[in-house]
């Protein structure tokens, strides 16, 4: 039986989560010879083969256009998705831009901004993606396996990896669910 | 009784029982939000949803009351999922953001719902409303995006403060908590009793001091009493490594279950004043660090040659918010030991002197318990202003009043619960005994009393009309005062501070004409002051602090927050010492200075306004080089040559009580 395979992409998240995903140490070997770690953010491939994968892990909510492609695409190439961390799972910090209009964020961030001093200038190039009400990925594409946490504690992450490798279904509950 | 079976279970509970009360009773644990146990029911979240034969759909157990046979389950997998869909319902409404709350980890009691369902993730998503923070209250702030408005705190600041601050405006999903018409709560009648920061589950109340500063496992939780008054109330001091982190109100503490006030809740945190941490002496004019030998010798030597001396000798105050067995060493040092003809406290006697006096001219205690405020019809304030100080007992007042508890208050001077009363007597000034001999004499003549009296009625009320006081006024008074059941009098330093004890006499023959005192029973309250004045006046530390030449002034303060009249009567005194926790002007006066516990690093016991002896534990530690006041005062009675004892309880009752001493 081939190795299952994983890949993890991120979206608009802080990169925590896959920080924690390190933070496993060296029980990242174990998974490593349980499964194919096939593509990540931090790793040299990044994008999930167009073959297929089984396992998919998406951190960061939707932000932009940009990101429901990621989202969609992952979806797509992967059997089982994982979504992971609160920014992911609810929305997350991003979230908060929610509360403003899409205009009054933008103008904010470049034009009222204090760190650039000459007039600033909202980008509007048609090949940049735009962006969107800040969403969890379950809002946009369907996903299977829920891992919230700000982020998720590294041991729930092993255990959710190592039951994904073994072929298993992860049960997140009781010491291993915990959203903040 | 009725018969029940509850998953599975055959129990008997008396009719009337709830069935959430019911499963509480047999140990079967249903989840609630808006319910709390001290509160009135809401029954608005329907978390406590149970299954019941014979029901189409499920029930609310909280609201639900039991009925002969019924077969209840609460537990199966359409409950689980009935409450999993109301959790939805409820995160979907507002914005709960998790990551950053102050309660988030093991404090929220929404969160704790999610996570017993495995509720993993939100199923419906928020609207993203934005939600307002009210910032604007000194001691907590208000985010309604983590409101899931069950009106806990509503109920909470009706129910428990009586302030009715807080209700509801709008519906669905613009219901929003406001403060009286929609203010900003700094701007509003809130009282700061905390009631409502204690009892929300969410992070939607969260106290300033403590936010962040540890979760509620984190923290050690310490059952004592409040030292801010007279009232006594018990409380729990949270602390964690030994700062001081948040103050609760404990909830089965017998004299306020559970409601507290400012004075006890947030003030103590506020505490800015410098703290003393070694032994001083003053040398060469300056005050200079000292070891605890030097200080307590260089005291010794100077009051020892004083010793017995009635003139130009010791004049020694003590502090009533110290406990009884520091009161009682410092009585037996300084008025038993060394003769000094000036051992008082920083009361002065002013709120207990002259009851005291009356109930040893009575032979016999005459005030009764706090709790007759519970199950009065009428409440009488005397001279007292329950709003600014001991405001837990203004709360027993304020809370009871929807129940058509009728208010009237007698005060020369305007008082903060006038708009409260159905009756607001202004006597002028001297014209009390007129004024309360009148109503008694109405009350005789309108045929209402319930107590004897030897009152000449026509001559009181005469008297009365001669001061200025209308029949209509006495009429109206003796109707309201002398229909009521059961009466209660509450009177404070208006009485007390009298040139004689003639107005609470009249107060007292009022109460008996009105069934409020008999012999057996007596609904008159005497605020008294501070934590400890009852204890003071019991030792006879009550007299006026007047210095005529003393040549030492022992000053036991503790943390007492001294006024500028008592600095001002100690210029030129030849030798100060001042046994305190703080620095302040007085301390900076001294020639020595014995650093000692605060009123949470000590432990001691305390009579509290209606006799009830508690004890107050420690909850911290005090710095290193810092004793206790009672280490402190036996350390200089064995350098004087005095003996002392630890005979403080039985000297607690050496002189009849206002009202009888009983342990708590």
């Amino acid at each position: 039986m081939p190795k299952p395979k994983i890949s993890t992409d991120w979206m608009a998240g802080c990169a925590g989560c896959h920080m924690s995903v390190l933070d496993i140490d060296e029980r990242i070997i174990q998974v490593a010879e349980l499964a194919d770690i096939r593509s990540s953010p931090i790793t040299d491939l990044k994008e999930p083969d167009v073959s297929g994968v089984d396992v998919g892990i998406l951190e960061g909510g939707i932000n932009n256009t940009a990101n429901e492609e990621q989202a969609h695409r992952m979806r797509k190439r992967c059997k089982i998705l994982v979504s992971l961390g609160d920014c992911a799972v609810f929305g997350g910090v991003p979230a908060m831009r929610n509360f403003f209009t899409i205009e009054e964020t933008l103008r904010r961030a470049y034009i009222e901004t204090e760190s650039t001093d000459s007039s600033g200038q909202i980008p509007n190039d048609p090949e940049l993606c735009v962006p969107t009400k800040v969403r969890a990925v379950h809002e946009v594409v369907p996903v299977d396996v829920f891992v919230p946490g700000c982020p998720p504690d590294p041991d729930v992450i092993f255990y959710v990896l190592a039951e994904l490798a073994q072929g298993r279904i992860p049960e997140i509950k009781g010491d291993k669910l915990q959203w903040q | 009784m009725v018969s029940l079976t509850i998953d599975g279970k055959k129990i008997e509970v008396p009719l009337g029982t709830s069935v959430l009360q019911a499963a509480r009773m047999s140990d079967i644990f249903i989840p609630t939000l808006c319910e709390h146990p001290r509160l009135s029911l809401y029954s608005g979240c329907r978390l406590c949803f149970v299954e019941i034969d014979g029901f189409r759909t499920l029930q609310p157990s909280c609201t639900m009351p039991v009925a002969p046979n019924m077969v209840i389950r609460t537990d199966n997998d359409r409950i689980r999922a009935a409450r999993k869909f109301i959790l939805t319902m409820i995160f979907s409404e507002r914005n709960h953001f998790c990551p950053f709350c102050v309660v988030s980890g093991g404090d929220c009691e929404l969160q704790n719902e999610a996570y017993k369902l495995d509720m993993t993730h939100w199923p419906l998503a928020p609207n993203w409303k934005k939600y307002p923070v009210d910032a604007t209250q000194k001691y907590y702030v208000m985010d309604h995006n983590r409101c899931i408005l069950c009106r806990r705190c509503v109920r909470a600041c009706a129910e428990m403060s009586g302030n009715f601050t807080l209700a509801f405006e709008e519906r669905g999903a613009n219901s929003l908590l406001i403060a009286d018409i929609g203010v900003p709560l700094g701007d509003s009648s809130c009282v700061s009793c905390g009631s409502c920061v204690q009892v929300c589950p969410t992070g939607a109340i969260i106290d300033r001091v403590s936010a962040y500063r540890g979760r509620e496992t984190q923290l050690e939780r310490h059952k004592t009493l409040c030292i801010g008054c007279s009232v006594g109330c018990g409380v729990d001091v949270l602390t964690r490594d030994n700062h001081l982190v948040r103050i609760e109100s404990n909830w089965d503490a017998p004299v306020n279950r559970g409601v507290l006030c400012k004075l006890g809740r947030f003030i103590p945190l506020e505490e800015d004043r410098q703290r003393l941490v070694t032994p001083m002496v003053r040398k060469n004019g300056s005050l200079q660090v000292a070891t605890w030998d030097e200080a307590l010798d260089l005291v010794a030597s100077k009051l020892k040659p004083l010793i017995g001396k009635k003139d130009k000798g010791i004049a020694a105050l003590v502090s009533t918010r110290l406990p009884a067995e520091t009161l009682y060493l410092f009585k037996k040092i300084f008025a038993d030991g060394a003769q000094s003809d000036l051992v008082t406290s920083i009361e002065e006697g002013q709120p207990t002197a002259l009851p005291a006096n009356l109930a040893e001219e009575m032979q016999k205690p005459f005030e009764g318990s706090l709790d007759v405020i519970h199950q009065a019809d009428c409440v009488v304030l005397i001279g007292t202003n329950l709003v600014d100080n001991h405001e837990v007992a203004g709360f027993f007042v304020k809370r009871s009043l929807p129940n058509g508890v009728k208010l009237v208050v007698i005060d020369p001077n305007d008082n903060p619960m006038d708009n409260l009363a159905d009756l607001v007597l202004k006597p002028a000034k001297g014209n009390d005994i007129e004024l309360l001999q009148g109503i008694s004499a109405t009350i005789l003549k309108q045929g209402h009393a319930k107590g004897k009296s030897a009152l000449n009625s026509e001559k009181c009320i005469e008297a009365a009309r001669k001061v200025g006081i209308s029949v209509d006024k006495l009429v109206e008074a003796g109707n309201l005062i002398g229909s009521a059941l059961k009466p209660v009098f509450i009177y404070g330093k208006g009485v007390t501070t009298q040139n004689s004890s003639s107005v609470l006499k009249a107060l007292l023959e009022l109460a008996e004409i009105t069934g409020a005192l008999t012999k057996d029973y007596s609904a008159v309250i005497g605020t008294k002051g501070e934590a400890n004045s009852m204890a003071a006046v019991q030792y006879k530390l009550d007299k006026p602090f007047i210095l005529n030449g003393h040549q030492a002034v022992c000053l036991t303060l503790g943390d007492h927050n001294t006024s500028p009249r008592l600095l001002e009567r100690l210029t030129k005194v030849p030798f100060l010492v001042v046994q305190a926790s703080y620095a302040s002007q007085i301390t900076a006066q001294a020639d020595v200075i014995l650093p000692v516990e605060t009123w949470s690093e000590q432990e001691g016991h305390y009579v509290n306004l209606d006799g009830r002896l508690q004890k107050a534990i420690k909850s911290l530690r005090a710095p290193e080089d810092v004793l206790s006041n009672e280490t402190v005062l036996k350390s200089l009675a064995s350098r004087l040559g005095l003996k002392v004892d630890n005979k403080w309880k039985e000297q607690l009752l050496e002189r009849i009580p206002t009202v009888a001493i009983v342990e708590s």
